[in-house]
């Protein structure tokens, strides 16, 4: 599939349109939005995060671009997050209606791994500024 | 000692679950800590730009506002269709308060020392 076909099929339209199966229980159709809610408020959390460790931390000496190394991965991550949740709620909506197993979540992978790659960042940029 | 659940969970098997309307009221919570979370983020970014900040601010009424629209007027029926467009408007305006705090991240004014 060519990726305006992807992007399309991302579109509310889509969805609308998308009405093989049966309607799912209220319950689970909350559930899968409240999902899809946290995972935007972590986003959201993640932008106030990077924006505030450039704007407002301290520089560190002898790491002039730091702050930026810290902050700009996390303001990018909040907005891939966004994305994703919305991706995961399409696709989880999509299983509850055919009634099929819920689509395994790559997003606490991505969240763990970029947090933690901005740790070990973090640490690097600290222990260079504390040398100098 | 309560006995191990045997078996898969069901929608029910909580004793918050048994009830539609605890979920639908649950779900309005989390609107309404969204909606929060943007004027949250509005109110840092007031800080570094005061019309991006305002602009953050403003959208979180409208987040609220979406919100009361799984509540109102849709019935649960047609939630998922409904739901589409709403969230879809909530991932946009993510993206959209992401990049302008790129922007601002990169080539705005900074206030270094706030959190010395």
């Amino acid at each position: 599939m060519s990726w305006s076909r992807r992007l399309a099929a991302l579109l509310p339209g889509a969805a609308a349109k998308d009405t093989g199966g049966t309607e799912p229980d209220a319950r689970f159709t909350f559930a899968n939005e409240r999902t899809f809610l946290a995972w935007s408020r972590t986003a959201l959390a993640l932008v106030v995060a990077g924006l505030a460790i450039v704007q407002l931390l301290p520089p560190f000496p002898g790491v002039p671009a730091g702050r930026h190394l810290l902050g700009l991965p996390l303001i990018a991550l909040g907005a891939v997050l966004a994305v994703a949740a919305y991706v995961e709620w399409m696709r989880n909506q999509r299983a509850l209606r055919r009634g099929e197993p819920l689509p395994q979540s790559v997003m606490p992978w991505i969240l763990a791994a970029t947090v933690t790659a901005v740790a070990l960042v973090a640490a690097v940029v600290l222990l260079v500024s504390a040398l100098r | 000692m309560t006995e191990p659940a045997s078996g898969p969970a069901e929608a029910g098997d909580e004793p918050e679950e048994r009830v539609p309307g605890l979920g639908r009221e649950r779900t309005a919570l989390a609107w309404t800590r969204t909606a929060i979370s943007f004027a949250a983020l509005g109110g840092a970014v007031l800080k570094a730009n005061v019309v991006t900040g305002l602009i953050i601010l403003a959208i979180a009424p409208v987040i609220w506002h979406l919100g009361r629209v799984s509540r109102g007027r849709a019935d649960e029926t047609s939630l998922p269709a409904v739901g589409a467009t709403r969230l879809f408007l909530i991932t946009a305006a993510i993206v959209a308060v992401s990049l302008l705090c790129l922007v601002i991240a990169v080539f705005g004014h900074a206030a270094p020392g706030v959190l010395r």
